[in-house]
């Protein structure tokens, strides 16, 4: 005889999960009861948010589904930010939540909550269990669901009388999706179409975002990127599918990406988007965003197409499908160099960043951290002023070498989900860059870092300011700084030694020399090299900014390259 | 006015799904009406919607697993009764325009 918890248990070994995520509860406990012997590790995170955003990073890290446990009512609503960020990033993942017992659903009873639809416009499929026979099936079609296509989140609601009755025997299910009669898919016919458009342009570009990574097809991107030799740049999320150093390259683009790729972006006759869904962070006013451009678009979920602006031509499918079969084309065609175009777009005259930029201490702390880091090192943002710093100055060829929460910006993310990425890649340097005050949302899972001795090397920009709302509000709301002052932070290396992490401090000062000092070289080295967790708290000055920014509402071609001087 | 007939599987919160659709973009639902088919079920919506809206919601609606179909009414009926989302008259339209 087995209960409900363990063929819950022996169906998500079949799906291959060998890791999951969670904070035990009421009812959930069945399944906590059958843990052992399961042949899956369970992480205890101290809050089910830092269960689902480490679920998040582990699948984030290996692009394997996720998966979170917590429980009824208060724990099922815990993971409600880490499901809305999964949906909006593309991660696969799957929510597992204890619910009351079936008798009592609809009763207002102890730590009920509604989950299912509490979460029906964040997930992408999710089930309500109602009868222990149909359990093999439910969480094989969650697993399908949640990786298939556009990975996202998926969330099945258990009963706790459902895990703990018995039942003969039950075997894992398979899941085959229903046919539709039509499925969306681009015809052959794409390929011819972007040649004659690419032979008709003057100045194409090429803007990559995280679905390149996600569909596997990088190495057949980079090969047909090197073909054409266009200007290129990447959505936060697509940083890594493309080498920076690639002679065409120019960085990230949007609100905070470099003034050299939102100009070509903004100049541009033919827009190639790779696997991106082109939100207001990367389009500025949707109305001017490549105004002159026709837009070819590559995505797997015809959902994205059209959001902002319509495209021109749709190429719906599996970018691993497509990207080849446009490659194939374009080798059989005689296309037009560029070369003027591109020796303008990627000149010299278009720096990345201003030269004041470069000489702020955070970015030259943030250079030097990232300059001595291990290669296929995975660097994670939290969310903020750091997290564009980071974006704008990490150069890795790694395509899942950078980890942040992008589509949402859910502050608190970085730590737990650093969790879930060093428990995936062991050997890996996992390099976490927090705000003071996202550090501070999810500052309790320096338990499980602690308890699991995961060598996670922590970095806090402390400048005593949520800051990026503290830089709008300087540029756009006359300086009221109202509710951003952070001034009487804890002392975070005192915190760090109270959960035995070991932990330091460095100001500004150690950056004023360029190069550093031996003895700061030596000891960013210590730290990125050590095998231990260890916390680094750099103070930065308050009111230091991210630039380029293109102010809320307006064109890329619009964007700040420095604060306007104060009258 | 625009008439939208959605066909689905009858699983938990898809009819939901498709009403939230509409909902988070802050569009009235003057009409909503649900069958219950043989098989599968059927709900037809009458919305106040622009054509770029048309086509966000053709396709959020068929990027729901158990949508099974999706039509749109008169004015748009050569365009959506086939393939959703039609990526072959788009294509013959850049085609033609390129």
């Amino acid at each position: 005889m087995l209960k409900g918890a363990e063929i819950v248990l022996q169906c998500l070994r079949a799906e291959g999960v060998e890791l999951m995520f969670g904070y035990p509860g009421g009812a959930i406990m069945p399944l906590y009861d059958a843990l052992d012997g399961s042949g899956i590790r369970h992480i205890l995170t101290r809050h089910e948010q830092g269960a689902v955003f480490a679920a998040e990073g582990y699948a984030r890290v290996t692009g394997k589904v996720g998966v979170a446990i917590a429980t009824s009512g208060p724990g099922a609503t815990n993971l409600v930010t880490g499901i809305a960020d999964a949906k909006m990033d593309s991660v696969p993942l799957v929510c597992i939540t204890g619910q009351v017992r079936s008798a009592l659903i609809g009763t207002d009873a102890f730590q009920e909550t509604d989950v299912f639809g509490v979460t029906l416009s964040l997930t992408k499929w999710s089930h309500l269990v109602r009868t222990l026979d149909e359990i093999p099936e439910v969480i094989a079609e969650g697993f399908h669901w949640a990786r298939s296509g556009r990975p996202g989140p998926v969330i099945i609601d258990i009963p706790t009388d459902m895990l703990k009755t018995k039942k003969e025997s039950a075997r894992p299910a398979k899941f085959t999706p229903h046919a539709r009669p039509a499925d969306a898919k681009a015809d052959g016919g794409f390929t011819d179409t972007i040649v004659a458009m690419l032979q008709q342009a003057s100045r194409p570009v090429a803007l990559v975002g995280a679905g390149a990574k996600l569909s596997g097809a990088v190495p057949e991107l980079r090969r047909l990127l090197d073909q054409l030799n266009i200007p290129t740049f990447a959505t936060v999320h697509g940083l890594g599918a493309v080498p920076p150093q690639s002679p065409y390259y120019l960085g990230m683009v949007g609100m905070h990406g470099t003034r050299a790729a939102n100009t070509a972006l903004h100049e541009t006759d033919l827009l190639l988007v790779f696997g991106a869904r082109l939100d207001d962070r990367v389009t500025g006013d949707p109305s001017r965003f490549a105004p002159h451009a026709k837009i070819v678009h590559f995505e797997i979920d015809p959902a994205q197409l059209d959001r902002v602006r319509p495209c021109d031509l749709p190429v719906i499918g599996d970018l691993a499908e497509t990207i080849p079969a446009f490659q194939a084309e374009i080798c059989r065609h005689a296309l037009p160099d560029f070369k003027d175009w591109h020796a303008v777009a990627c000149g010299p005259e278009r720096a990345e960043l201003d030269p004041r930029g470069l000489a702020q201490p955070t970015i030259r702390f943030l250079d030097e951290l990232f300059s001595r880091l291990p290669e296929n090192s995975v660097v994670l943002a939290d969310v903020g002023q750091h997290q564009m710093w980071a974006a704008q100055r990490y150069r890795s060829s790694y395509p899942r070498g950078f980890i942040t929460s992008g589509g949402l910006g859910a502050m608190g993310f970085a730590l737990p989900a650093a969790v879930g990425v060093q428990l995936a890649k062991p050997d890996t340097c996992v390099l976490c860059v927090s705000g003071d005050g996202g550090f501070q949302m999810n500052i309790q899972e320096l338990a499980t870092v602690h308890r699991l001795d995961l060598p996670i090397k922590m970095v806090i920009i402390d400048n005593k300011y949520l800051g990026m709302v503290r830089q709008w509000q300087q540029l756009f709301y006359e300086r009221n700084y109202a509710e951003t002052d952070l001034s009487d932070n804890p002392d975070f290396v005192e915190i760090a030694k109270a959960y035995k992490i070991p932990s330091f401090r460095m100001n500004e000062d150690a950056m004023r020399e360029f190069p550093v000092s031996e003895q700061t070289g030596n000891e960013i080295d210590r730290f990125l090299h050590s095998p231990n967790p260890e916390l680094l708290v750099f103070d930065c000055a308050p009111e230091a900014n991210v630039f380029p920014m293109v102010p809320a509402g307006a064109a890329l071609s619009e964007m700040l390259l420095e604060e306007e001087p104060s009258e | 006015m625009q008439t939208f007939q959605i066909r689905y599987r009858n699983t938990q919160g898809t009819l939901m799904r498709i009403l939230t659709a509409v909902s988070r973009r802050a569009l009235d639902m003057p009409s909503v009406h649900a069958d219950a088919g043989e098989n599968d079920h059927e709900v037809t919506l009458v919305l106040d919607v622009n054509p770029k809206q048309i086509g966000q919601l053709c396709r959020e609606w068929y990027a729901i697993p158990d949508v099974i179909k999706v039509r749109s009414g008169a004015a748009h009926e050569a365009e959506w009764s086939n393939a959703h989302p039609p990526t072959g008259v788009s294509i013959q339209r850049a085609a033609a325009r390129a």
